[in-house]
């Protein structure tokens, strides 16, 4: 293969960094107070909870399928783990546990998706999207507004700051992502998971479980979700009702951005990274620039927009770059037969 | 390869010729389906077109009526010539195809799928009434009895097939017709009826090209005939000087075209004990009484004509669709496997027929393909040893010579022959001890074709029994120590290795083993 044409299938396949390099120095330039230290830290924290979400998203996407309840798990998961723990038991449950109890919430809600979805057949974006409006509602009638204040251990991941200022969830969700790229990449249930959302009947025929791959994505993604929920109620010290309110599209752009597609079987969990990034950095730099809340939301869904476009852009480019070099390459052997 | 046009007059006066085709190519990536192909078909008569799997029938029909493209040559239609032509063109100029497998919408009526393309309509409205009552006027005609008024999925297949028929020949009022495989998926009473139609047909002056693989009924229906071999047209025959015997010869070729260097009378004496057995297993209308036993170090073949219930006895084996009734030994164990993750369990790999849909996922490298099923063998602890890997991905690619630019190389930017390879080196790593091959070798080119059957011949089936099936029958005897002929879903004869001749595997696998003794699995053991 030519060397031109490998190094320019490597920025396709490597978009997100391309666009996240160009976004930044350019806003480097326009924006001001953008290139400091702490504008720099405040993206990072700003991504944190919205960077779960797409992680998520993108693991769910990878294997084939989509989730529109995760931002639904978000909130439904700390506030019921909270309810338990001051209200509904007869005893207090002390911080450590509520935390295990929220994210094993989380891990539940996927895991009844999953379930649902790989072994009754139920299309996946029904059932979500049953799933996202029953867990909202639930959330809406169990907390009328919100509750608070949180113990301080609950709230440590989402607020507590540790040295040069930085957040501590920057370094959880970096973990986090750094773990899951290498599951991904190093290990046998990465590889059939992947495998599974790029050819479900190829996989199966292989002998893959592929009904329990499915399950594993919905429950990971649930599991984040949870976690996502643990930094937002940690920023804000409370469990509000709303909190993540219209973040799923958001994730969806996000997953997409970094190279996932509604395909399945394609992107990486740092790839999802650099998508989360650009969501917060554009984001910032909207604020940094003194666009109002409503215009923000209005970029946010012409953001959507580029993203599926920029991918579909990609796909087709793809395609043809290599389309144009096995015709090459058949004209080759023809002449040298 | 020698081709002529056999006794069809060239010159003949143009409006005698209905359809002409003129050097004819077409060239996929990495194989050439058809090669310079020249067929005359005269106005008015049944021209049958033969040929065995991958002869290139299909593609010769698809360019026909416009559905795929050659690469080079010419197609003249009542004196016009044409370079390609789209589906459109091939409508306006009257050419209807009747495709292999029945096409239709569902969840509409049978009236409704018959006058798709042309409603009986009150202006903006459809005439309801008017299209049931012409719809009943053409089943009617053809003497079928259906419901009109049924949806079209609640028919069986075989009626689905016929009301394509009808469509192509009432509906569409077309002077070409196209029956491709037409009467593969017929009932038998209901092949009486297709072969009234087409009489029917010709009488009303339409052109039928006929494509079918089964000799029999070719001479039964057709005037004339071509036979295609390897992509070449062989000859164009009148129906009236050949009988089954010459038919298959022209059709399997008169010299045996070998690929592969093995001893004929070679019959493996020292296999080892049964791994496989298999006993009367049944799935109703697909199926019926399969028993064989495999043992290891054999290769056994299975021969029969497409829809005979190849690749439906595997898939029933590995547990991707169970079978109704019978039972599947594995070293003497009984078994019966809910997923093909469970056969895999016990060292049983299945190579679908369908390599881009089932065997490869397209999207992964060529490294990740090949150690999908294999990863447990580069373990340490829970993580992937990627150096172990690495050195197991290059002995796969060096012995099945796997030609790729690097093992990091996109699966689908491959040829059909590497990708091929690709998907047996995948079943082979995980090291199993029982192989079932759907067709090993489809659609792939000559070369990579001895490059796979070497393989399976000296290296897979070293520590493993093998089951195989193959488009072409030649392939089967290169390499098998024992075939199995399948006909309707029944085995009806076996044929041990030594010297069997071509013509009469292929006559069994045409269903002439059960003509003659009826009722009886005829044994060609010689």
């Amino acid at each position: 293969m030519p060397r031109k044409l490998q190094i320019e299938l490597f920025l396709l396949d490597n978009l997100i960094w391309v666009l996240l390099a160009c976004f930044f120095l350019l806003n480097a330039l326009i924006t001001p107070m953008f290139a400091t230290y702490g504008n720099l830290v405040n993206i990072l924290y700003h991504s944190a909870i919205m960077s779960m979400l797409v992680l998520g998203q993108g693991l769910i996407l990878v294997s084939g399928h989509l989730d529109l309840s995760l931002e639904s798990t978000l909130v439904f998961a700390p506030g019921v783990a909270m309810l338990l723990a001051t209200r509904w038991l007869p005893f207090q449950l002390d911080p450590v546990t509520t935390i295990i109890l929220t994210l094993a919430i989380g891990a539940l809600v996927g895991l009844f998706n999953g379930v649902c979805i790989a072994k009754i057949g139920v299309n996946p974006f029904l059932q979500t999207l049953s799933l996202m409006i029953i867990l909202r509602g639930l959330v809406l009638f169990l907390v009328p507004l919100s509750i608070f204040p949180l113990d301080k251990v609950y709230t440590f991941a989402g607020q507590a700051r540790m040295i040069g200022n930085i957040p501590v969830a920057v370094p959880i969700v970096f973990i986090i992502f750094l773990f899951f790229h290498f599951i991904m990449q190093y290990t046998a249930f990465g590889r059939h998971f992947v495998a599974t959302g790029g050819n479900a009947r190829a996989s199966y025929i292989s002998g893959i479980n592929t009904g329990r791959m499915v399950i594993y994505a919905f429950v990971i993604a649930g599991f984040l979700a949870a976690v996502a929920g643990l930094l937002a109620a940690g920023r804000q010290d409370s469990v509000s009702n709303t909190m993540g309110e219209g973040m799923v599209m958001l994730a969806f752009a996000g997953a997409i951005l970094g190279g996932a597609s509604l395909e399945g079987g394609k992107g990486t969990p740092l790839g999802m990274l650099g998508g989360a990034l650009l969501l917060g950095m554009i984001s910032n730099s909207l604020n940094l620039l003194g666009v109002g809340v409503t215009l923000v939301y209005a970029t946010q869904g012409a953001l959507i927009f580029v993203a599926i476009v920029l991918d579909r852009i990609r796909i087709k480019r793809r395609n043809y770059l290599l389309h144009r070099e096995q015709v090459r390459r058949l004209l080759i052997q023809e002449q040298g037969g | 390869m020698g081709h002529q046009d056999g006794d069809a007059p060239p010159e003949a006066n143009p409006d005698d010729t209905a359809l002409k085709l003129q050097g004819i190519s077409k060239i996929y990536p990495g194989t050439v389906a058809l090669h310079k192909v020249n067929i005359n078909v005269k106005k008015g008569e049944v021209h049958g077109i033969i040929g065995k799997n991958g002869a290139g029938k299909s593609t010769l029909v698809e360019i026909i009526a416009g559905i795929t493209t050659p690469t080079a040559g010419k197609i003249f239609i009542g004196g016009e010539g044409y370079d390609s032509l789209s589906r459109i063109d091939a409508r306006r100029k009257k050419i209807a195809i009747v495709p292999q497998e029945p096409q239709l919408i569902l969840d509409f009526t049978v009236a409704e799928n018959l006058f798709i393309s042309d409603y009986t309509r009150w202006g903006w409205l459809i005439n309801w009434q008017g299209l049931y009552t012409r719809a009943e006027e053409i089943v009617k005609k053809a003497n079928l009895h259906i419901n009109v008024r049924v949806r079209a999925g609640d028919l069986s297949v075989s009626e689905q097939q016929l009301l394509l028929v009808l469509k192509a020949c009432y509906v569409e009022q077309s002077d070409i017709i196209i029956l491709d495989e037409a009467s593969a998926s017929l009932a038998q009473r209901d092949e009486e009826l297709l072969y009234r139609i087409i009489r029917e047909r010709k009488g009303g002056g339409c052109t039928i090209l006929f494509i079918s693989h089964r000799a029999e009924e070719l001479l039964k229906v057709c005037d004339r005939v071509t036979v295609l071999r390897d992509g070449h047209s062989i000859s164009t025959k009148n129906c009236r000087e050949l009988d089954r015997d010459k038919l298959s010869d022209l059709i399997v070729g008169e010299k045996f075209c070998r690929h592969i260097k093995v001893d004929q009378g070679q019959l493996k004496k020292d296999l080892g004990e049964t791994v496989l057995a298999v006993e009367n297993l049944t799935r109703l209308g697909v199926y019926q009484e399969i028993s064989f036993q495999l043992k290891k170090g054999e290769i056994l073949g299975l021969a029969g004509l497409r829809g005979s219930g190849r690749t439906e006895i595997f898939r029933g084996i590995v547990g991707i669709d169970h079978p109704d009734e019978g039972t599947i030994f594995v070293n003497g164990q009984r078994r019966c496997y809910r997923s093909p993750a469970a056969a895999l369990g016990d060292g049983i790999v299945y190579l679908p027929e369908d390599r881009e849909r089932e065997g490869l996922i397209s999207n992964l490298s060529v490294r990740e393909n090949l150690m999908l099923n294999a990863l447990d063998t580069v373990k340490r602890g829970l993580l992937l040893n990627r150096s172990k890997e690495s050195r197991a991905v290059a002995d796969l690619i060096k012995e099945l010579d796997i030609k790729v630019a690097s093992p990091e190389q996109e699966v689908n930017q491959l040829s059909g022959g590497n990708k091929q390879k690709v998907v047996v080196g995948k079943i082979a790593a995980a090291g199993p001890q029982i192989f079932l091959l759907d067709e090993p070798t489809r659609g792939v080119d000559i070369s990579a074709k001895q490059g796979i059957l070497n393989i399976v011949r000296n290296s897979l089936c070293r520590e493993a029994g093998i089951v195989i099936t193959s488009p072409g029958l030649e392939d089967l005897i290169n390499i098998c120590d024992r075939i199995l002929v399948l006909h309707r879903g029944r085995i009806t004869g076996e044929f041990l290795r030594g010297n069997l001749r071509e013509s009469d595997l292929f006559s069994a696998v045409q269903g002439g083993a059960q003509e003659k003794c009826p009722g009886l699995v005829a044994s060609y053991v010689s």
